[in-house]
């Protein structure tokens, strides 16, 4: 990747303004959203079971403990966490699945739970690990059934039909009933009928998870798809990594029940990305090398490794110094990866009070 | 309008699927009518022997009991997707998110979330002893008899149904299913099969006063049958089924409304 | 020998655990025990007696019933079919222990724990709100326990025997219901058999329902001279060890069928 870092930079900033742009038009608000759930302990001991019929204890588990953010129309985000964070918590909130225990909602201008049946008309999700669709129905009769549950209008029906099919490449499963179904063909099924309908919004909570690389690149194109070709605004829960870096220009991080970050993928990058490095093939192979902001990790041959700090000094001002001294045959900036900057952002909670 | 065509429409994909498998299907139906059956043949044979019971005779009994047969098997088929035993799963497993995805009522989708053809079996034995029995009681029909009767059917399966809505609501507290809730639906069905004056008098005070059992089939019985009342209650109450029924079924569907919002979901 | 004992006491303490829906249980059968005896004396009337069973006993043998129901898995008990079906039995087979007993000492620690959990608190609930009948020597308890402990034996073996349909029939399970019911009725669950004509009391003792809860029940509330007690002992020895013989016979054929089916 030859200076290919910055060309990328800059796709990414003109998203970035794309959707600063859209967000003057506020479809999702969240403020101070808090989702408590009572889990009960299970008691040990003799007459446990006679205790527990009489007092039940409790554990109170914070799963959203005051979440706030706005997502503007037509925008696509991620929404990262660890396992437990309270990611499909948060989801659920805002499909109306859950009633909040405190705070506010508002989608379309809606209270999801209170005006769940109108809400829901206008959204559409999934959830990866559990099916919307009718067990004993094939493919194609369940999303007859959900025409006429949306109301979807027949041309309209048929055309996204068609369209999705494609992208999607069900036809060879279409007249399957869903139970024999194999995982990536019933995820496939679940985001057609999601979309079925036109929603304005499209929930996902975990789409990717357990799929092969192949149905999850599918899943990725018809996401992509839908927001760009028909402005869907997107919410999209995962931990596969690869998601976010394919599809999303912002990403909202939660963990134990609090955001830690919400912003760009690539400031989060650079803002906690840590060390880069430079890969330098010089033509001559040299005994002593050694550049003022950076430092020589290794050395190969005539290849030696530079690491270096985004905030004390550029990759460009860094490649100017070493090609005063020495002969640059080939070089390649090199990003920390995405995984460990999350993994640095949760482990050592960086972003603790950054919110 | 809608909602009832996708009612029949959930209830046709039920149906079509229960066909799929013949004779399990037929083998199904047969067991659960003979399970009535047997019940009932036992009580004819000893009530033969023994003359009757409390002053009523073969005949009667047999009316009680297949009028609340008859109304527990058809409440049975439209309301057992509310069947607490079959509900505490989506609570337990957290399988109510889907329908609460849909732009449709839940309380629809519920009903039409479960539909056990092999039910028939229960209803077709109600209605052949309920044929007996009334060929055994030389009953005086008049035409406000004949206009009440179903109306005592559809209080009965409002009642019933009623119960199971509060016994499917519970569950999204208690997650477990609640088996005291089966003491009043199948306990019920056993209680109201037998005149009211064999019970004791705190047994029977509290299916007057706390669960209106009596006024079900005991009473509207006594009106089909005429029977003089052995409690002296106002000669009205033997007409007030349907709306005890209607009562009890109101009660129960706003608490129904009012539980939903205590649905958790479940943690993947 | 050893390994039995301790499948048939994991088995007993599974159903400690599940002690809500024990509780639960309890109560349900209660109720209806309460239903029946008001049923009981209500036909009674004025009677002081009934084919040899006085009014006292009679409301007894509700509870007796009652208490019986979980003890031997009155209800229904698919488990054997259903693992036939789901395949798991080919697993089951691999243990070095025979299958029959496998099942059997489950069964024994189950109805164990129910007796302890529902069966005589039932009874004693029994006690408290009714006069019932109790045995009054020691050789009377003996003789009752003996027919309980033989009556869970026969009755595992003939509910075994109906499970094994599963081999044969995919979904068997509405075939084993239509049994069940009419064991409610033959073993004189519904009715003390007693209250019905001799010729059809002769019918059903040729199929080996009777032998399960009547027997108990004629033996409890003492309407059996000593002779007839011990020929009631006998039969149910004998059912056991023909049913016995029987299940391992089908068995067999089974599992010749499902090695030659492939599962
Ligand atoms: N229905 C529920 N009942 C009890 N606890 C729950 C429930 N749903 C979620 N939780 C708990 O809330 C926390 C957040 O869960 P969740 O939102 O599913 O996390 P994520 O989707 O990020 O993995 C977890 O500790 C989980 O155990
Ligand atoms: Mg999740």
């Amino acid at each position: 990747m030859f200076f290919g870092a910055s060309e990328f930079d800059i796709t990414k900033a003109q998203a970035h303004n794309d959707a600063t742009k859209r967000l003057s038009q506020v479809v999702i608000r969240v403020h101070d959203l808090h989702k408590y759930f009572q889990v009960p302990i299970r008691q040990r001991g003799r007459f446990s079971a006679l205790r527990s019929l009489l007092v039940r204890r409790h554990r109170l588990v914070k799963a959203v403990n005051g979440v706030s953010f706005q997502i503007g129309r037509g925008e696509l985000v991620g929404y990262l966490g660890p396992n437990g964070a309270g990611k499909s918590t948060t989801i659920k909130m805002l499909t109306g699945l859950l009633v909040p225990t405190h705070g506010e909602i508002s989608v379309n201008g809606r209270i999801p739970w209170k005006q769940r049946e109108e809400h829901v008309k206008s959204l559409g999700a999934v959830f990866g690990f559990r099916s919307t669709l009718w067990w004993d129905l094939p493919v194609i009769e369940s999303l007859e059934l959900l025409r006429y549950i949306y109301d979807v209008p027949l041309a309209r029906f048929k055309d996204n039909l068609r369209e999705f099919r494609k992208i999607l490449e069900m036809d060879a499963f279409i007249n399957t009933p869903v139970r024999s179904l194999s995982l990536g063909q019933r995820v496939r099924a679940d985001v057609c009928a999601a979309l079925l309908h036109d929603p304005s919004l499209l929930f996902l909570d975990e789409p990717t998870i357990g799929l092969d690389v192949v149905a999850k690149e599918r899943i990725r194109q018809f996401i992509l798809h839908a927001n760009r070709q028909r402005g869907t605004t997107v919410l999209l829960t995962t931990h596969d990594l690869s998601d976010v870096e394919k599809m999303c220009q912002r990403v909202m991080i939660i963990d134990r029940g609090k955001l830690l970050y919400d912003g760009q993928l690539e400031s989060l990058r650079q803002r906690f990305g840590g060390k880069r490095e430079l890969v330098v093939e010089l033509v001559d192979e040299e005994d002593q090398i050694s550049i003022e902001g950076a430092i020589v990790t290794s050395r190969q041959g005539a290849q030696v490794m530079f690491q270096f700090d985004r905030d004390q000094i550029s990759a460009s001002e860094l490649i100017q110094r070493i090609s005063s001294n020495y002969r640059i045959r080939d070089l390649s900036v090199r990003e920390p990866d995405l995984e460990a900057t999350i993994r640095r952002i949760y482990e050592q909670r960086l972003l603790e009070d950054a919110v | 309008m809608k909602a009832l065509r996708l009612y029949l429409w959930l209830v046709l994909i039920q149906v079509r699927s229960q066909m799929q498998y013949r004779v399990g299907f037929l083998l199904e139906t047969l067991s659960v009518a003979l399970g009535s059956i047997i019940s009932f043949v036992t009580l004819a044979l000893v009530l033969q022997k023994f003359e009757g019971i409390a002053g009523w005779s073969l005949g009667e009994v047999a009316f009680l009991f297949a009028l609340v047969e008859l109304s527990f098997g058809l409440m049975d088929m439209i309301f057992s997707g509310f069947d607490p035993d079959y509900f505490a799963a989506h609570t337990r497993q957290g399988t109510l998110d889907q329908y609460l995805l849909r732009p449709v009522s839940l309380t629809l989708q519920i009903f039409g979330s479960q539909f056990i053809l092999r039910r028939l079996g229960r209803i077709f034995q109600g209605t052949l002893i309920l044929v007996y029995a009334v060929q055994l009681v030389n009953i005086e029909w008049t035409v406000g008899k004949i206009l009440y009767l179903p109306l005592v059917i559809a209080g009965m399966v409002l009642f019933f149904g009623g119960l199971f809505m509060l016994g499917a609501t519970i569950t999204f507290w208690t997650v477990e299913r609640i088996e005291a809730v089966n003491i009043l639906t199948y306990g019920g069905t056993e209680l109201m099969s037998y005149p009211m004056t064999i019970y004791q008098d705190w047994m029977r005070r509290f299916f007057t006063y706390i669960v209106p059992a009596i006024f079900l089939n005991y009473y509207p019985s006594l009106y089909f049958l005429d029977r003089p009342d052995p409690f002296n209650m106002p000669f009205v109450v033997r007409f007030i089924a349907p709306v005890v029924g209607l009562g009890v079924f109101l009660a129960a569907y706003v608490f129904w409304r009012f539980g939903v919002r205590y649905y958790q979901s479940t943690g993947s | 020998m050893r390994v039995y004992w301790e499948i048939a006491k994991r088995a007993l303490s599974r159903q400690l655990t599940y002690r809500t829906a024990t509780l639960a249980g309890l109560a349900t059968n209660f109720y209806f025990g309460l239903l029946r005896a008001a049923v009981m004396a209500a036909l009674y009337g004025a009677r002081a007696q009934v084919d040899g069973i006085s009014l006292q006993a009679a409301i007894t043998y509700t509870g007796l019933a009652q208490s019986l129901i979980a003890v031997i898995s009155l209800l229904g008990w698919f488990e054997v079919m259903r693992s036939i079906n789901k395949g798991e039995i080919s697993s089951d087979l691999l243990r070095p222990i025979g299958y029959f007993k496998f099942w059997l000492a489950q069964d024994l620690g189950k109805a164990a724990a129910q007796l302890a959990l529902r069966g005589i608190p039932l009874m004693l609930g029994y006690a408290l709100f009714f006069d019932i009948l109790l045995p009054q020597t020691l050789w009377h308890w003996l003789a009752v326990f003996l027919a309980l402990g033989l009556a869970v034996l026969l009755s595992f073996s003939w509910r075994f025997l109906v499970n094994l349909v599963g081999f044969w029939v995919t979904d068997a399970t509405s075939i084993g219901r239509v049994v069940y019911i009419f064991s409610w009725f033959l073993s004189g669950f519904l009715m003390p058999l007693r209250f019905f004509p001799d010729w059809f009391v002769r019918l059903c003792y040729l199929t080996p329902f009777p032998h399960t809860i009547n027997t108990i029940v004629e033996i409890y509330l003492g309407v059996l001279t000593p002779g007839q007690m011990l020929r009631a002992l006998l039969l149910q020895l004998a059912w056991f060890v023909g049913l016995t013989l029987a299940c391992s016979w089908v068995l067999r054929r089974g599992i010749r069928h499902l090695v030659i089916q492939g599962g």
